[in-house]
C-alpha cells in the first residue's frame, strides 16, 4: 500500500473545513440531481440508455468519427492539430503562441490542459496564463490542482477564498461571496479584453458537422471563445457525439448530473472563426485533438471508460470521495491525478499507467454509487475490479504488485481452502472451538489495530456449531405450512419516477417559456400586439427606456438596426440613448434580438452573423433582449434543425444571467456575463 | 415445486449459522423443500474484489462444480454473494468459453433470498409476526447490482406487529466493501459512522438487511462502541412467528 495516499486520506479525514466542504458537495449535489431528473420529459433510466448506446456505438466506430468531424471541422475553417501525446499538444499550443505573438492567454476550464501539464508549460516560456472559471481562478492562485472535475475548488470555505484574495490581489479581506464575484469579475474583465488568445475545451464535437460544444455557466467560456483575436480549443478524441439530434440528448443530461440544471446559462456552439463579414467573434480558431493514451486505453478492458462526459456526478455520489475529497487521489510521489472520484480511478490508471495510479481503484467500497448517478451507465464496479485485476493489461503481475503482501498471502491460503470442503469444513471447527477460549464477550472479539479492522470494529465470533454442521444434525423436517396459494401478491419493482407530463396543450409556449426564465432569475415582458404593431414596437421602446432610465444608463450596446424590430433603434436614439454598434466595454447595457427560444428551459439562441455583435449579450451587466413570440419553441432539437444555426461562425444559447456556484456551492449572479437579462416578448 | 439449493454463503454459514437455520425454516414454511449441497465453501468473492482473479476463478469454479450437479433454483442470503454469482462469474470467465456458459447457467438459477420469495414464489407474506420497530439498511450489491429493493420492504411490511421505520440514507454505503474495510479503514470508519448516526437518528430497535457483510461491519461497530449490535438478517425477522 503506498504510504502517501494512506497519509493524503488521513490528512482529509482530519481537516474539518475540508470535511464540511465536502459534505455540502454532497447533499447540494445529490438534491439537485434527483430534481433535475424529474424534469426530464421522458424517464431518465429509458433516456440514459440512449445516451449510453450512442456514447458506446461512438467510441466502438470512433475512427471513422473522427475522420468526418475532422473533414467538417477543416471544411468549415478551424485548423485542426493532431497530438499524439500529452507533449506534443504542448507543443502545438506553444507554437500557436509564438505564432501569435501572444503574451497573455485567457483560458476557460478544461480538464484535458489540467491532463497534459499546459499552464506550466507556458508559463515557463513567459506566457501568462489565466484561469478565468471562479474555481479555476481560486485554485491558481492557491497554485493547487483542480479538487474536482466540474466544481475546481470545492474543498474550500469562502473564509480561505477571502484570505486569498487578500493576499494575492491585495483586496480586503471579506467573507462575503457577492463581493468575492465582484473582485473577480472585475480582475478578469480585464483580462478578457487583452488577451491576445483564449483557450478553452470541447464538451463534444459534432461528427456530422464538425461543430464545437461548450456549457458554461459563469460566461467565461463564451469570453475567450468570443473576444480573443485567437481561440484554441483542447479536446480529447474521444468527446464526440455522431449528430445534432445526440447532442440534444447529452445537453439533456450533462447540466442534470453535474448540477442538476436543465441547461448551463450557456451552451456555445463553434462551427467557424469570424466570417468575413462578421461584427466580431475570433479571426482565428484551433482544434487540437489530444489522444494521450485514449487510442490504447479504447482497445483494452477499461474501453468503457471513454463513454465519460465529465459531469462529476459519479464524484459527487462517491462515499469515498465525500471523505476524502480530490486532491487524496494521488500516484506513489503524491502527485495529484487530473481525475479523481471513481472515473479517475479508472481513467488515470488507463491513460497514465497501472503503475502510478492503478492503487485509486482499491479505494472503493464497490457500492456502485457512481454507476447508479452515470448519465450514460457505465458500469464503475466492473471497469474499477479490471483495475484491480491488472488494468489495461489485465495481467495477474500488474494486480499483484498493488496487493499488499499479507493480502496475497491471506487470499491465497483462503482461496487453497475453498476448493476443499472437508478441510474447509474442519477449519471452522477449530476456528470456532479457538475463538470460543478466548476470554471476555461470548460473541465478539477484539482484533488488534493493525488488521485495519479491529481499530474501529470487533469481529464476532466463528460460531462453534457452523451451519453446515446443524444441517448435517438437522431432524426430518417439520413441513410446517403448505405454500399458501391465497396470498396476495403486490404488484412490485414499479418504478415512480417522476418523468413529467408534457406540458399541456393549453398552456402556451410563451407562459412556459416566461415560467422557466423566471426561475432562472431572468426577467419576462410580454408586450401585447392588441393596437398593432407601430404600437407595440412604442410600447416596447417605452418600457426599455424607462429600463435604462431606470438604471441610469444612457448609452447601450445594440445589434444593428435591420435585426431589431423596425422603429425601435430610432425610438430609443430619439429619446436620448446613445447607441453603439461595436464592443464597448464601458457600456452598461446590450440590446439584442434572438433567433430562437426555447421554452422548456427557458433559453435565448442567438446566432453570429455581421450585424449582430455577439458582444453585446456577453460584456454588458444588462442584456435586454427582444423575442418575437413565433420563435418560442417547446425543445432544445426543435431549435437544432433550424438553419442558421449550421449557417453561422458560433451559436450562444443563453438560459438566464450569467452565474456560479464555485464559492461554497453558493449561488452568485453576474460573474463574467450579465448580471441581469430582460426578455421583451413580442406577442403576434 | 423444484428442490430449493441453498448456498448458504461463508459467513453466514460460519459466523452467522442462525441466519442459515432461519433462511430454511423460511423456505420451508411457504412450501419448498431445501437442499443443501455440502460440499459448498465460498463463492470467491474476496478474491474477485481484492483484483486476485486466478484465485477468484477458482473458487467460483469450485462452486460452479457443487450446484452443476443439482437441479432448482439456488437461494443465496447475501446480495453480494449472489451478484457475484450472477454478474461476477460471467465477468470472470469472459473469455474463456466453456467455463463461461457453465456459469451463465448457474447465473440464470441463481436469486437473492427476499427476490426468490417475492419475484419467484409471489410470496410476499410468509406468516411472521415480530413486533419491534425494524428499519432497513439497503445493501449496495443487492440494491444496485441486482436491483432488488421493493421485495424485502414488501416482506417487512407484511409481518404482524412490525413497525417499519424508513432509515435515513438507507441506500448509503456502511463502508465494508469486504477488503476495502481492512485496507482503507479510516475511510470505512468514516462510512460507517455516518450509517450509526443514522441507525441511532432512526431511532428503530432492529436494523435489517439482506448481506452478512453490511451485518457484521454494522455490528462490529456498534459492539465496538459499546452499544447493543441491533443489526439482524431479513430472515431473521421473517422467521419469528406468533407464540
Amino acid at each position: 500500500m503506498p504510504d502517501i495516499f494512506q497519509t493524503q486520506i488521513k490528512n482529509a479525514l482530519a481537516d474539518p473545513n475540508l470535511q464540511s466542504a465536502l459534505d455540502t458537495n454532497a447533499e447540494n449535489r445529490l438534491h439537485a440531481r434527483v430534481q433535475g431528473y424529474a424534469s426530464l420529459r421522458e424517464e431518465w433510466l429509458i433516456l440514459r440508455e440512449r445516451a449510453h448506446g450512442v456514447r458506446d456505438e461512438t467510441i466502438a466506430n470512433l475512427d471513422q468519427y473522427l475522420t468526418q468531424f475532422i473533414d467538417k471541422v477543416e471544411s468549415n475553417g478551424i485548423i485542426v492539430h493532431k497530438a499524439e501525446d500529452a507533449s506534443e499538444a504542448v507543443q502545438i499550443v506553444l507554437d500557436i503562441a509564438q505564432h501569435s505573438d501572444a503574451q497573455l492567454i485567457a483560458k476557460s476550464k478544461t480538464m484535458v490542459s489540467e491532463e497534459i501539464g499546459l499552464n506550466h508549460a507556458m508559463t515557463s516560456t513567459g506566457i501568462r496564463v489565466v484561469e478565468t472559471d471562479l474555481g479555476e481562478y481560486i485554485i491558481q492562485l492557491r497554485n493547487e490542482p483542480p479538487a474536482h472535475i466540474i466544481t475546481p475548488a470545492v474543498h474550500l470555505k469562502r473564509e480561505q477564498v477571502g484570505q486569498t484574495f487578500h493576499e494575492k490581489l491585495g483586496v480586503p479581506l471579506t467573507n462575503d461571496i457577492a463581493t468575492m464575484t465582484s473582485v473577480a469579475r472585475q480582475e478578469l474583465r480585464q483580462i478578457f479584453l487583452n488577451a491576445d488568445i483564449g483557450i478553452s475545451g470541447v464538451n463534444f464535437g459534432v461528427a456530422d458537422t464538425g461543430t464545437l460544444c461548450m456549457v458554461t455557466n459563469e460566461g467565461n467560456g463564451r469570453m475567450v471563445t468570443t473576444i480573443p483575436p485567437v481561440h484554441i480549443a483542447l479536446m480529447g478524441i474521444e468527446r464526440l457525439v455522431p449528430s445534432m439530434d445526440d447532442l440534444a440528448l447529452m445537453l439533456a443530461l450533462l447540466p442534470r448530473s453535474a448540477t442538476g440544471q436543465k441547461i448551463t446559462v450557456y451552451v456555445n456552439l463553434i462551427n467557424s472563426p469570424r466570417q468575413t463579414e462578421d461584427a466580431d467573434g475570433p479571426f482565428e480558431r484551433h482544434l487540437v485533438l489530444v489522444n494521450n493514451g485514449r487510442t490504447a486505453l479504447r482497445t483494452s478492458p477499461l474501453s468503457e471508460a471513454l463513454l465519460c462526459i465529465r459531469c462529476g456526478a459519479g464524484l459527487n455520489a462517491c462515499p469515498v470521495f465525500r471523505e476524502i475529497g480530490g486532491h487524496s487521489y494521488v500516484n506513489p510521489n503524491g502527485k495529484p491525478s487530473t481525475y479523481p472520484g471513481p472515473i479517475g480511478s479508472i481513467v488515470s490508471p488507463g491513460l497514465f499507467g497501472q503503475s502510478e495510479f492503478g492503487q485509486l481503484a482499491r479505494a472503493s467500497s464497490l457500492c456502485g454509487a457512481c454507476k447508479e448517478a452515470c448519465p450514460v451507465d457505465i458500469d464503475l464496479p466492473k471497469l474499477l475490479l479490471r483495475v484491480r485485476a491488472g488494468g489495461i493489461s489485465m495481467q495477474p503481475g500488474r494486480a499483484e504488485s498493488k496487493i499488499s503482501l499479507s493480502v496475497q498471502l491471506g487470499m491465497k491460503i483462503y482461496a487453497w481452502l475453498v476448493t476443499k470442503p472437508k478441510i474447509f469444513a474442519f477449519s471452522q471447527q477449530i476456528a470456532g472451538l479457538a475463538t470460543s477460549l478466548l476470554p471476555g464477550d461470548p460473541h465478539w472479539m477484539q482484533v488488534p489495530g493493525f488488521t485495519g479492522w479491529g481499530r474501529s470494529r470487533d469481529l464476532p465470533k466463528p460460531s462453534r456449531h457452523p451451519f453446515r454442521s446443524w444441517w448435517a444434525d438437522r431432524p426430518i423436517k417439520e413441513m410446517e405450512v403448505e405454500l399458501s396459494d391465497n396470498v396476495e401478491h403486490e404488484v412490485l419493482r414499479e418504478k415512480r419516477l417522476n418523468s413529467q407530463a408534457e406540458k399541456s396543450d393549453t398552456k402556451s409556449l410563451i407562459d412556459w417559456f416566461a415560467a422557466e426564465l423566471s426561475a432562472l432569475d431572468g426577467r419576462f415582458e410580454l408586450i401585447e400586439s392588441d393596437g398593432g404593431r407601430d404600437a407595440q414596437i412604442l410600447k416596447l421602446g417605452e418600457q426599455i427606456l424607462s429600463l435604462l432610465h431606470g438604471k441610469d444608463i444612457s448609452s447601450i450596446m445594440s445589434w444593428q438596426t435591420d435585426q431589431l424590430p423596425s422603429g425601435l433603434v430610432d425610438y430609443l436614439k430619439d429619446h436620448g440613448i446613445q447607441v453603439v454598434q461595436k464592443a464597448d466595454p464601458s457600456i452598461k447595457a446590450g440590446l439584442t434580438g434572438v433567433l430562437a427560444a426555447i421554452a422548456e428551459t427557458g433559453t435565448l439562441v442567438l446566432h453570429s452573423g455581421p450585424e449582430r455583435l455577439q458582444a453585446a449579450s456577453l460584456l454588458p451587466e444588462v442584456h435586454i433582449a427582444v423575442l418575437e413570440a413565433r420563435a418560442i419553441f417547446s425543445g432544445m432539437d426543435q431549435v437544432f434543425n433550424l438553419d442558421e444555426l449550421m449557417d453561422s461562425a458560433a451559436v450562444t444559447l443563453i438560459s438566464g444571467p450569467s452565474r456560479t456556484a464555485d464559492i461554497e456551492m453558493t449561488l452568485s449572479l453576474g460573474v463574467h456575463g450579465p448580471r441581469e437579462v430582460y426578455v421583451f416578448c413580442l406577442s403576434d | 415445486m423444484e428442490k430449493i439449493q441453498l448456498f448458504a454463503t461463508c459467513i453466514i454459514d460460519t459466523l452467522y449459522p442462525q441466519v442459515g437455520m432461519a433462511v430454511v425454516r423460511v423456505l420451508e414454511r411457504v412450501g419448498g423443500e431445501v437442499a443443501f449441497p455440502q460440499r459448498q465453501t465460498c463463492c470467491g468473492q474476496p478474491a474477485f474484489n481484492a483484483g486476485m482473479r486466478p484465485q477468484a476463478q477458482k473458487m467460483a469454479e469450485h462452486t460452479i462444480k457443487v450446484f452443476e450437479v443439482t437441479t432448482g433454483p439456488v437461494v443465496v442470503p447475501s446480495g453480494s454473494c449472489a451478484a457475484m454469482i450472477r454478474h461476477g462469474y460471467l465477468e470472470l470467465f469472459d473469455g474463456d468459453p466453456s467455463w463461461f456458459q457453465q456459469a451463465k447457467n448457474l447465473a440464470e438459477r441463481t436469486f437473492e433470498f427476499t427476490e426468490f420469495l417475492v419475484d419467484y414464489l409471489g410470496v410476499a407474506d410468509v406468516g411472521a409476526c415480530f413486533r419491534s420497530s425494524v428499519a432497513y439498511h439497503s445493501s449496495c450489491h443487492l440494491l444496485r447490482d441486482l436491483g432488488v429493493s421493493e421485495q424485502p420492504r414488501a416482506l417487512l411490511s407484511a409481518v404482524e406487529g412490525l413497525d417499519f421505520i424508513e432509515l435515513p440514507y438507507s441506500d448509503d454505503c456502511c463502508g465494508f466493501g469486504g477488503i476495502f474495510s481492512v485496507e482503507f479503514p479510516e475511510v470505512s470508519t468514516a462510512m460507517l459512522e455516518r450509517k450509526i448516526t443514522n441507525i441511532e437518528m432512526c431511532g428503530a430497535d432492529v436494523i435489517t438487511s439482506c448481506d452478512g457483510g453490511c451485518i457484521t461491519h454494522i455490528n462490529g461497530g456498534l459492539n465496538q462502541r459499546g452499544k447493543t449490535p441491533l443489526a439482524l438478517h431479513i430472515a431473521e425477522i421473517l422467521e419469528k412467528k406468533q407464540k
